[in-house]
């Protein structure tokens, strides 16, 4: 099994989430909705973060490139793979992990600075997802396009199950989010329209 | 605004009425004098704009006298004469841009330094050398790479006379940097079409102004840099040296030289221009349309004469890309060669086409620059393995005042 890489480093934490910074993105890490973790706690736990947001930033020889007519493969490269250009991803915190045990509740301490920031392997999904005591922790984060943000997570930690097992623990995470928006259908009718998408 | 409004005004900011200095620069005195620079730079625009029809003349007079003829005056002008010396391109041949080889490696190279500073904790200089090499038409991501290097042996910081080395001799270190990482990573063109670009002109200015008695650090940093020109020249990839905004004059010279009737040159008279402040770029953009070179000619200097001793000797030509004119010298292997020579000026169009200058030069510079947090955090490495070492890394008192007042808060006039 080839060794597990890192997505990124903690540049900016609080208990509530940590930002990290990235130099590459993989075809399929990160992604808005999937769960990853930092080490916390002096390597003691581990922090576990929902993924809601991936920022590019640009400068100015970015945007004169993207004003170019056309420019060569490699300088679209050298932008892409080579340049340092900052890549930062942005995750709440919705639980930790202590000795293998995960919590689905806010740490005793964020993440250090500089930690690595790896995604959770399939298993440790499934393990997580097992219980869904972390979704009010989501649905209460103010400013965040949470009910998509909910879909997406939900969405893979389903495709982290065998195949016979995904469509009823989407099942089980659509009542379980029908009991915390029971109080506005429009929302929930959305949320479980989003589950339902391939 | 009378001068006195504007002090008023620069120090009215009522969140900061305690202040009384809030910018160190007193921009009031100083109202003048820009707007006497101001005026100063439109009459000269002027000037040159009326100069330059003639300028324009004496380019197409010049390129009718004969190459044999314009070099006995170039003789008689004196070994202080900087002109340029004729090639084989008639004066006023103009080049189109030839196409571009559908692959091409492409090296580019530049530095930065960080001087020696006796007030920090520990004496030493850095020289930093970015680099990227591109490979077009493979569609490949570039490769970027950086040289550091630390210099903090009494060999380095000292000289043969026991005098501290000065800031033109760590540039020099770092010219020479620059052309020894080219020569190493131009061994990936591996036989395919190479060009390595410098971000300077080729020729190395601190040993061109100790020519007459160059200290024997200059003369052994010159031998190395002569060796990495012939190491580049041994991978068969072309070198040229990228100048912009170049404000040579070694054209007009010639021009003003081959008007000189004969039995007139001397060195007193070759060294009139047609007009101050007029340059070969000025002249250029007239000549050249875009894409297009200029014909080659050797810019004439006692040190060239040395490159040349060393099979280096550098001739120059100007070039129109979508932005500007710029300069670009190439050693004579390269500009008397046609092929290579196309190389070169396909490159460096190609290459300039989206960012003004080669796009290998803008990323080599980013990568070389040393920025100021780059050095706090390089003091912070030196304190702590100084640290370890069992040292106590002390600044200077000067250097801790300078913190003091470095952060000394700073308004925004308007």
């Amino acid at each position: 099994m080839p060794p597990r890489q890192p997505i990124g480093r903690v540049t900016r934490c609080s208990i509530q989430g940590f930002d990290g910074g990235i130099r590459l993105m993989h075809p399929d890490r990160p992604a808005f909705g999937g769960l990853c973790k930092a080490a916390a706690q002096q390597g003691a736990s581990d922090v576990i973060g929902l993924i809601y947001d991936i920022n590019i930033q640009d400068d100015e020889l970015a945007r004169q490139l993207a004003a170019a007519e056309s420019p060569a493969a490699e300088l679209r490269a050298d932008q892409q793979f080579v340049r340092p250009i900052p890549i930062e991803i942005r995750a709440l915190t919705v639980g930790f992990s202590v000795d293998g045990r995960f919590e689905q509740r806010l740490p005793p301490q964020p993440p250090i600075t500089l930690a690595e920031i790896y995604p959770l392997e399939p298993d440790e999904v499934l393990q997580f997802t097992e219980r869904l005591d972390f979704l009010p922790l989501v649905l209460a984060a103010p400013q965040l396009p949470v009910d998509h943000l909910l879909a997406a997570c939900l969405r893979q930690a389903a495709l982290a199950r065998p195949e016979s097992a995904r469509r009823m623990f989407l099942i089980d995470a659509g009542r379980a989010c029908a009991r915390l928006l029971a109080g506005d259908l429009a929302r929930l009718n959305q949320l479980v329209t989003d589950l339902g998408q391939p | 605004m009378t001068p006195s409004a504007v002090r008023r005004f620069l120090i009215y900011n009522p969140e900061h009425t305690f202040e009384p200095f809030p910018m160190s620069l007193d921009l009031p005195q100083l109202l003048q004098p820009v707007d006497d620079l101001s005026a100063f730079a439109a009459k000269r625009a002027g000037e040159l704009a009326q100069a330059l029809p003639a300028a324009q003349r004496s380019l197409h007079n010049a390129a009718g006298v004969d190459r044999q003829a314009l070099n006995v005056k170039i003789a008689a002008a004196g070994a202080g004469w900087r002109g340029a010396r004729p090639t084989d391109e008639p004066l006023d041949a103009t080049f189109p841009p030839p196409a571009h080889p559908p692959e091409l490696h492409v090296f580019g190279a530049d530095g930065s330094q960080v001087y020696a500073d006796r007030h920090a904790a520990a004496y030493y200089y850095l020289v930093n050398i970015g680099g990227l090499h591109l490979h077009h038409g493979s569609g490949e991501p570039p490769r970027a790479f950086t040289r550091p290097s630390i210099y903090f042996r009494d060999e380095d910081l000292l000289t043969a006379s026991g005098g501290a080395v000065d800031e033109t001799l760590v540039k020099t270190r770092r010219d020479v940097a620059e052309m020894q990482a080219l020569a190493e990573v131009a061994a990936a063109a591996a036989g395919s079409p190479g060009l390595a670009l410098l971000d300077n002109g080729l020729i190395l200015w601190q040993a061109s102004q100790e020519h007459h008695a160059p200290r024997p650090e200059v003369r052994e940093l010159l031998r190395a840099y002569l060796r990495a020109m012939a190491a580049v020249q041994a991978q068969a990839v072309a070198l040229a040296g990228f100048i912009n905004r170049p404000r040579n004059a070694n054209l007009l010279a010639l021009l003003a030289l081959a008007e000189i009737p004969d039995e007139q040159v001397s060195p007193e008279s070759a060294r009139r221009l047609p007009a101050p402040g007029l340059t070969d770029r000025a002249l250029m953009r007239q000549h050249l349309a875009e894409g297009q070179r200029s014909a080659r000619f050797v810019p004439v200097s006692p040190l060239n004469t040395v490159f040349a001793d060393e099979g280096q000797e550098v001739q120059a030509f100007y070039l129109k890309t979508a932005d500007d004119v710029a300069r670009v010298e190439i050693p004579t292997w390269v500009g008397e060669d046609p092929k290579t020579l196309a190389q070169v000026h396909a490159g460096v169009i190609e290459q300039c086409r989206v960012t003004g200058i080669p796009y290998v030069l803008v990323r080599a510079h980013e990568l070389a620059v040393v920025r100021p947090p780059d050095r706090q955090a390089l003091d912070q490495l030196v304190a702590a393995a100084l640290t370890r070492h069992g040292l106590l890394p002390e600044i200077s008192q000067k250097s801790r005042t300078k913190r003091w007042t470095a952060s000394r808060r700073r308004h925004v006039v308007g």
